[in-house]
C-alpha cells in the first residue's frame, strides 16, 4: 500500500486515535470506583479541616464517622441553583459551612468557606480543588494564605465586591483585608471577585 | 545501528544521561525535586512513558507515515501519560494533588519526544524500550540525588521522615524548598558530572597517545 497517499495517512491516524482513545478509556473505567473514593476522602479531609475538628485516625471511616457526628448537611436552594450547607452541631461552637467556587485564573476553584452563624465573621477558607499556576497561583492552597481567613471580618457595610479584600486597597489597615500572593495577582483578582459575589448570594439564601 | 544492551544502558544512565549530557527535561527536574516522595512519583511516570512510548513507536516505526510522524508519536506519548496520570491520582491522589501538573506536562518532556524522534523510530523494538527504559532511569537517577539532598536541607526530612534529633542542630533551608534551590543543586550535578567526563577523556586521551 501507498504510505504517502491521503487514504493511508487518514486512515492509520484514524486507528492510531481508535485504539489510544479505548485504552485510556479502559484505564479510566478501571479506576473510577478507586478515583471516587479517593475525592469523596478528599472532601471529607477538606470540610472537617475547614470546621477545624481533628480526627483521632487517618483512615476513610474515620473522617466519615466525624462528619456524620459533627455535622449536618442539607441542600439549600435559591435563584442561581442548589448549594451545600454544613452546619456545625457541637453546642457553644457553632459555625455554617457553604460551598462556593468560581473562575480563577485557569479553572475553576472550588472550595468551603465558614462563617460565625450570624455571617458576621470568616472563621476558615479551604480549597476542594484548584488549577492554577504550581508556585503561583496555586500557593492559595498553603497555610500562610489560608490562615489570613481565619475570624475575618466580613465588612457587610461595604461596596459589595469589597467586602473582602485579597490585596492592596486604600485602607492597608482594613480589618477586612488579607495579602494576596505575590506574583499571584490574577489569582488573587479572581478569587476576591467571587468570593465576594459569592457572600452576597450566601446572604441572600434563605436558611432557616 | 544495532547496539548492545549493555551500551544502551550505560549511555542512557550515564554516557548521554538526559539530564547532565543532553540537558532536556529540565523543567520538571526543578519542579518537583523539594520531595523523594513526589519525586519517586515523577520518575515512575517518566519511565513509563519513555519505556512504552519507545517499544510503540519502534513497533509501528515501519507503519507510521513519515509526514505525520511527530503528530503520531505525540499521540502516542500524550496516551500513555494520560494513563500514568490517572493511575497515579488512583493509587496516589495526596501527591497527584502536587505533582498533577507536571504529569500532564511529561507529555511535552524533550526527553520522551527525543528518544522517539532520535531512537525508536530506527531501531528494534526490544532495543527501543530498554533505550527508553535506560533514559527513563537516567533522568530518576539525577532527580532522585537532587532530591535527596533538596528534602533534607529543605524540610528536615527524608521520604517524610525526620533526621534524628533534628530539633538540636538542623535549620530548614527555605531556599532549597523553592525553585531556586533546585537549579543550584542542578547545576552542581551537572557541574560534578561534567568535571567527572572531562577527567574521563583526557585520561582515555592519554592512554590512545602512549
Amino acid at each position: 500500500m501507498n504510505k504517502r497517499s491521503m487514504g493511508y495517512v487518514l486512515g492509520f491516524t484514524g486507528a492510531l486515535c481508535v485504539v489510544f482513545g479505548l485504552g485510556i478509556s479502559v484505564v479510566h473505567y478501571s479506576t473510577l470506583e478507586m478515583l471516587q473514593r479517593n475525592e469523596a476522602l478528599h472532601r471529607n479531609r477538606v470540610i472537617l479541616r475547614a470546621f477545624m475538628i481533628d480526627v483521632p485516625e487517618e483512615t476513610p471511616q474515620a473522617y466519615e464517622d466525624a462528619i456524620r457526628r459533627h455535622l449536618e448537611i442539607s441542600k439549600v436552594k435559591d435563584r442561581e441553583g442548589t448549594r451545600t450547607v454544613y452546619r456545625l452541631r457541637d453546642r457553644g461552637n457553632e459555625a455554617i459551612g457553604f460551598d462556593f467556587g468560581g473562575m480563577g485564573f485557569w479553572d475553576r476553584i472550588d472550595g468551603i468557606v465558614v462563617l460565625t452563624p450570624d455571617l458576621r465573621r470568616i472563621l476558615s477558607i479551604e480549597f476542594f480543588d484548584q488549577k492554577e499556576t504550581p508556585g503561583l497561583g496555586a500557593r492559595i492552597e498553603e497555610r500562610w494564605f489560608l490562615d489570613q481567613f481565619k475570624g475575618l471580618p466580613v465588612a457587610w457595610d461595604a461596596a459589595p465586591k469589597e467586602r473582602v479584600i485579597i490585596g492592596p486597597s486604600a485602607d492597608p489597615n482594613a480589618a477586612h483585608r488579607v495579602d494576596a500572593i505575590t506574583g499571584a495577582t490574577q489569582t488573587s483578582m479572581a478569587l476576591m471577585r467571587f468570593l465576594n459575589s459569592e457572600l452576597e448570594r450566601i446572604r441572600t439564601l434563605e436558611i432557616d | 545501528m544495532a547496539a548492545r544492551p549493555a551500551t544502551i544502558l550505560a549511555d542512557g544512565l550515564w554516557k548521554q544521561n538526559p539530564i547532565f549530557r543532553q540537558v532536556l527535561g529540565i523543567c520538571s527536574t526543578l519542579a518537583v525535586t523539594n520531595l523523594v516522595a513526589n519525586t519517586l512519583f515523577m520518575c515512575f511516570g517518566v519511565i513509563f512513558t519513555t519505556a512504552l512510548s519507545n517499544l510503540t513507536v519502534s513497533l509501528l516505526r515501519n507503519l507510521i507515515p513519515v509526514r505525520v510522524r511527530m503528530m503520531a508519536q505525540v499521540l502516542i506519548i500524550a496516551s500513555y501519560v494520560m494513563m500514568v496520570d490517572i493511575l497515579i491520582k488512583a493509587v496516589a491522589p495526596d501527591i497527584h494533588r502536587f505533582i498533577g501538573p507536571y504529569v500532564g506536562l511529561i507529555i511535552t518532556n524533550c526527553i520522551i519526544m527525543g528518544r522517539a524522534e532520535a531512537f525508536a523510530s530506527q531501531n528494534k523494538p526490544l532495543a527501543s524500550a530498554l533505550d527508553g527504559l535506560a533514559c527513563g532511569a537516567g533522568y530518576a537517577l539525577v532527580l532522585i540525588a537532587i532530591a535527596l539532598v533538596r528534602e533534607p536541607l529543605g524540610f528536615g526530612t527524608v521520604l517524610g521522615y525526620p533526621l534524628p534529633a533534628r530539633g538540636l542542630w538542623w535549620h530548614q533551608w527555605t531556599i532549597m524548598v523553592m525553585p531556586p534551590g533546585a537549579f543550584f543543586m542542578l547545576a552542581v550535578a551537572t557541574w560534578i558530572a561534567r568535571a567527572r567526563f572531562s577527567a574521563q577523556e583526557k585520561t582515555e586521551g592519554t592512554e590512545k597517545k602512549t
